[in-house]
């Protein structure tokens, strides 16, 4: 069962962080004017971390997906919406009305933003799922289960409780 | 059961648990490098990625600005010795913007004629994505044209043109063909304005001007700012204290 859960939240964090990052990729000066916007980071990195941003969204969009390195994107995915989380509520509590940017767009609102409790919540929610994959990074059709097989000797829980790869399953067959 | 049997089985088994710890040696070998090739492959994406987003990224290169703009990306309308400035972000795409000329254009244009204030039009591009066309930036070049060619005055009819003819979000705006023929109307030549218009000479100048605004920490259009104090947070805020700087 925990891995079918996995497995949802894998597809939905993935998917979100590949919508996200692909719809800003087109507009990398534009990246850089949400990321500006925000009025944390010294303007010397500014342009960095605008340009580097949509990338790292997508690669670990897809890696979710795929179920690669499943334990160690759940980390940078939970450590990325917490930063976000921060950002907005930041930019929340000083008064500033920006576009978060969070899909494309940002920094340059038209008129005035009531969205941020809205968005906390969603990033917060995804924060969740995140943290969920970092505890049980085992999870239904991953890449993980084909390229990382568990190692030969290590103890296989017995069928049912839901902890097994469907490749040990396979390997116990072999023997 | 002899002496020889039993040495024999524990040697047996000795050698079993030898391979099978060499075994998990090397699978726990094979699995470092594979984690390693994965990781690898991983930061090479990204960093091939980063590298692309910074080249196609052209913002800060040098540009040449219409004649006639005030501190690299001020237009500025009015008598220069009017004892009040009133400076006005806008982005041609937006609607808020649309309004907010609709609202004040008048008694501004009113206020620009009895010589109380001047304006300081800041224009931006940042909306391209709202029109299937790019009229956003579009548009702003065709005005930068304007006040290349014909001049501040030719500008601003030009730019209440533009406004109060405003196209849709999501929609084709109007063409190239359509931009000239408005900039003709707000009295450009057209035989210097239609190549400008076509080739959108002033394209390098726009993504700078829209840089600066962020850079300036102005996150939203309209953003009006009186005598260089921001005069509000909402577009009726701003509109009343035009209004009250009007007298």
């Amino acid at each position: 069962m925990k891995q079918w859960i996995g497995l949802v939240a894998r597809l939905i964090t993935g998917g979100v962080w590949i919508v996200a990052g692909a719809i800003k990729l087109p507009d990398p000066a534009g990246s850089v004017r949400a990321v500006r916007a925000y009025d944390l980071l010294p303007e010397s990195i500014v342009p960095t971390v605008g340009h580097l941003l949509p990338i790292v969204e997508v690669v670990v969009g897809l890696c979710l997906v795929l179920g690669l390195l499943t334990r160690s994107m759940g980390v940078i995915s939970a450590l990325l919406f917490v930063v976000f989380i921060i950002g907005i509520s930041a930019a929340w509590a000083r008064g500033l009305s920006i576009d978060c940017g969070c899909f494309g767009g940002g920094g340059l609102e038209e008129g005035a933003s009531s969205k941020y409790p809205w968005e906390i919540a969603r990033d917060v929610g995804l924060l969740l799922l995140s943290a969920w994959l970092v505890v049980w990074p085992r999870t239904r059709w991953s890449l993980d289960a084909v390229v990382f097989p568990p190692r030969a000797g290590e103890v296989s829980p017995g069928p049912g409780d839901g902890e097994d790869w469907d490749v040990e399953a396979q390997h116990q067959q072999d023997r | 059961m002899s002496k020889r049997n039993i040495n024999k089985t524990a040697e047996r088994a000795a050698r079993a648990a030898a391979l099978k710890a060499e075994q998990e040696r090397q699978e726990k070998r094979r699995r470092l490098l594979l984690i390693g090739a994965v990781v690898a492959g991983l930061v090479f994406v990204v960093g091939a990625g980063f590298l692309v987003q910074n080249l196609r990224n052209s913002t800060g290169e040098a540009a040449t600005p219409p004649a006639g703009v005030v501190d690299d990306y001020g237009i500025v309308v009015g008598d220069a010795a009017a004892p009040t400035t009133v400076t006005i972000y806008e982005d041609f795409q937006c609607p808020v913007c649309a309004d907010f000329e609709e609202e004040i254009g008048e008694e501004l244009n009113a206020g620009i004629e009895a010589g109380t204030v001047k304006v300081d039009y800041r224009i931006v591009s940042f909306l391209d994505r709202a029109s299937k066309n790019e009229y956003s930036s579009r548009a702003m070049n065709a005005a930068a044209v304007v006040l290349d060619t014909a001049g501040v005055d030719a500008f601003k009819s030009f730019h209440d043109e533009l406004f109060a003819n405003q196209p849709v979000e999501g929609t084709d705006g109007p063409d190239d063909e359509e931009l000239i023929a408005a900039a003709t109307a707000a009295g450009a030549d057209e035989s210097k304005v239609r190549s400008a218009i076509e080739d959108k000479v002033f394209a390098q100048w726009i993504e700078n001007a829209t840089e600066q605004m962020s850079v300036d920490k102005v996150n939203g259009t309209p953003t009006v700012f009186i005598d260089g104090e921001l005069a509000g947070s909402t577009p009726q805020e701003y509109a009343d204290a035009i209004r009250a700087a009007l007298g």
